[in-house]
Parts: structure tokens; C-alpha cells; sequence
């Protein structure tokens, strides 16, 4: 038992140094989510990237891209899917905000968007990443939506017009019987 | 001879401003187009967009833009064309209600000095930005008070109620 914490910590004193080596370099995390409560045909979506820089040092020249929304089944409000930044500087992070408005309802797989970096001043390669995908959402057609949230304002005055007949003609043959033959007896309590 | 050189030096002296402020936006000229988040159903918190083009007299390109907002600083995003950027705000529903809101821009040079600032714990609100934008929140509606089905109800509970008083008075 002794020798295997031994083992073990023997094996987190080999990966301290190679992780504190890899830190100095920036270090981006994507994290890509569908911030709405319904997805609905014709109705805003709002995408919401949020990226975090774990590393050392500033990420330079980052670039985030989206290709993951076909303009067939899309249409942008506002917001650009392809965005850059000079610089991000270490532990800081920056939110990037997307409105589009989906074309077509049914299923919709979200997969993640794309982000690429220089990790040091020197460094001429860039680091690509990916962020978190949302996964499969399902986008309800504006019909379905609204049977089930609209106020239906005008289904109740359609409803209320049609039992208004069959009480407002008992209350009207009521109401003048009672003026016709209520009379008497209000002058006979005087 | 001497006198020359001392024109030179005076000339360059007054050149000096120009040529320090060679990296400075001068007389920024702003178009923006903003979104926020009209309903609840649409975004569980309240996003504000903003996106913003910037013309400067002396023809400047490629700057960086820094936004302050609600004490917070974020790198304005580059959208492909020169000088177009994009600004996403976002928090809760709750911190965000409706009315205006002024987001200050700065350049790299003002957004040192607010760094320095806020390093220092000073007042931050006497450094002046580029520009800034205001931003009208109109707010986030999240529903109908009452739900139409209650409106109903009531309204059949109020007939009955009505009727019902009114033979109970009749068999009196």
C-alpha cells in the first residue's frame, strides 16, 4: 500500500515540472453554450462563447471561428461568427455573444467552434483548440410554440362570444320579467 | 547656418504632438448597431451586443479598442473589416435592467492609464475614453402577469357568483 502513494506521487513529481514548463506558454479554454430557455423556429438563439487563458502569459492573435451554423438553417441578427482579438492577457477571460435566428425546426446538432492562438511572442506556430459543444438541441416549429405559450387572447373572446347566447338570453328574458313584476312589490314594501 | 538649425529644431518641436500622437484616433466618428436581449425565453441572461465602427480624421487602421462596463474591462473583438468591432455584454437578468447604460471605449493609451488606475484603487471615472456609447435597455419581458386561463376562470366564477346571488335574492 506504502509503495503504491509512493508510486504514485512519484508519478505527480514527474508531471510537476512539464506542467509548469507548458504554463508559461498562454493556454486558451473555450467554452461554447446555447443560452436559451426554448429554441424556437424564428425566435432569437443566443450563443454565448466564454474563453478563459489558464496560461502564463498573454495568448496573441487569437482568432475564434464558427462554421458550425449553415446559413441555410440560420440567419445572423447580430454578432459575427469569425472574431479575433490581439491580445488576451493571462487569467482574464472574454465573453463573445452570437444572436442568430434558426430557419427550420427539428433536431440541430451544436458542435464546437474553432479557436487558434500564438501561445508566446516567439512562437510563429499557432495553437488550434476546439470549444465544448452544446450537443443536440431541438428547435420547436413558432406554431407549436405558441399553442403552448401564447396568451390566446382571441381563442377566449371567440369562447366568450359563443356562451354569451346561451346566458345572455336567459338573463335578458329574466331580467325583464323581474323589471315587469317587480314593481308592485317594491311600492307594496313602501 | 545656426539660424537654420535652430528653425529645424523649433519646427521639430512643434511637431513633436503630431508625431506622438501618430498612434492616437483623432476625432473618432462611431456608428453602432446594438441588440439586447428582448425576452427570457431567448437567453437565460441578458446580453448586450454592440457592434461599432470607428472612422478617425487622420485615417488611423488596426487599432485595439478597450470597453469599460459596470466596472469591468474587456478587449473590444475585431470583425474582419478595419476598424469594426464587437462588444458582447452579458450577466444576469437582474443586474441588468432596463434603462440606458454607457459603456466608455478607450485606445491602448487609455486603457494603460485605467489599468494604472485601477491598480492603484483610484477613481477611475475622471480618465477620459475615445468615446462612449450609450446603450438603451428597453428590458427583458418574461411573460404575461396573469396567465389568460386565471383571467378566465375568473371571469366564469364572477357570472356564476352573480347569477347565483341573484336567484338566491329571488327565492327570498
Amino acid at each position: 500500500m506504502k509503495l503504491w502513494i509512493a508510486a504514485l506521487l512519484l508519478a505527480f513529481a514527474c508531471y510537476i515540472p512539464t506542467g509548469a514548463e507548458e504554463e508559461s506558454e498562454a493556454r486558451l479554454l473555450v467554452a461554447k453554450n446555447i443560452l436559451n430557455q426554448y429554441l424556437v423556429e424564428g425566435k432569437d438563439l443566443t450563443v454565448e462563447y466564454r474563453i478563459y487563458n489558464v496560461g502564463r502569459s498573454s495568448a496573441l492573435d487569437v482568432r475564434l471561428k464558427d462554421d458550425s451554423f449553415p446559413d441555410a438553417d440560420f440567419e445572423s441578427v447580430r454578432g459575427n461568427l469569425r472574431v479575433s482579438w490581439d491580445r488576451l492577457a493571462p487569467n482574464s477571460n472574454v465573453t463573445h455573444a452570437v444572436i442568430l435566428r434558426p430557419l427550420k425546426s427539428g433536431y440541430f446538432n451544436f458542435t464546437s467552434a474553432e479557436i487558434s492562438y500564438r501561445t508566446t511572442e516567439e512562437s510563429t506556430e499557432r495553437q488550434t483548440g476546439y470549444s465544448s459543444s452544446p450537443g443536440e438541441g431541438g428547435i420547436v416549429p413558432l406554431k407549436e410554440f405558441d399553442r403552448r405559450f401564447s396568451p390566446h387572447v382571441l381563442d377566449w373572446l371567440v369562447f366568450a362570444i359563443m356562451t354569451l347566447p346561451s346566458l345572455g338570453i336567459p338573463f335578458l328574458l329574466w331580467y325583464s320579467s323581474k323589471s315587469k313584476y317587480d314593481m308592485p312589490k317594491a311600492k307594496k314594501g313602501n | 547656418m545656426a539660424a537654420t538649425g535652430k528653425v529645424l529644431v523649433v519646427v521639430a518641436l512643434f511637431m513633436l504632438p503630431i508625431i506622438a500622437n501618430g498612434d492616437m484616433c483623432l476625432g473618432p466618428q462611431v456608428t453602432s448597431q446594438t441588440y439586447t436581449t428582448p425576452e427570457v425565453i431567448v437567453s437565460t441572461e441578458t446580453v448586450f451586443i454592440v457592434e461599432f465602427s470607428v472612422t478617425c480624421k487622420n485615417g488611423l487602421k488596426n487599432i485595439n479598442l478597450y470597453a469599460e462596463f459596470g466596472g469591468k474591462t474587456v478587449p473590444a473583438s475585431k470583425i474582419g473589416e478595419p476598424n469594426k468591432f464587437q462588444l458582447s455584454l452579458t450577466d444576469e437578468h437582474k443586474k441588468l435592467p432596463s434603462g440606458t447604460y454607457q459603456v466608455r471605449v478607450f485606445d491602448e493609451e487609455g486603457f494603460a492609464w485605467l489599468r494604472k488606475a485601477q491598480r492603484s484603487g483610484e477613481n477611475t471615472e475622471n480618465i477620459k475614453p475615445l468615446f462612449t456609447l450609450d446603450l438603451s435597455h428597453p428590458g427583458v419581458w418574461s411573460g404575461p402577469y396573469l396567465q389568460s386561463e386565471f383571467v378566465a376562470a375568473m371571469v366564469a366564477i364572477f357570472v356564476w357568483w352573480s347569477a347565483y346571488t341573484a336567484k338566491s335574492r329571488l327565492q327570498l
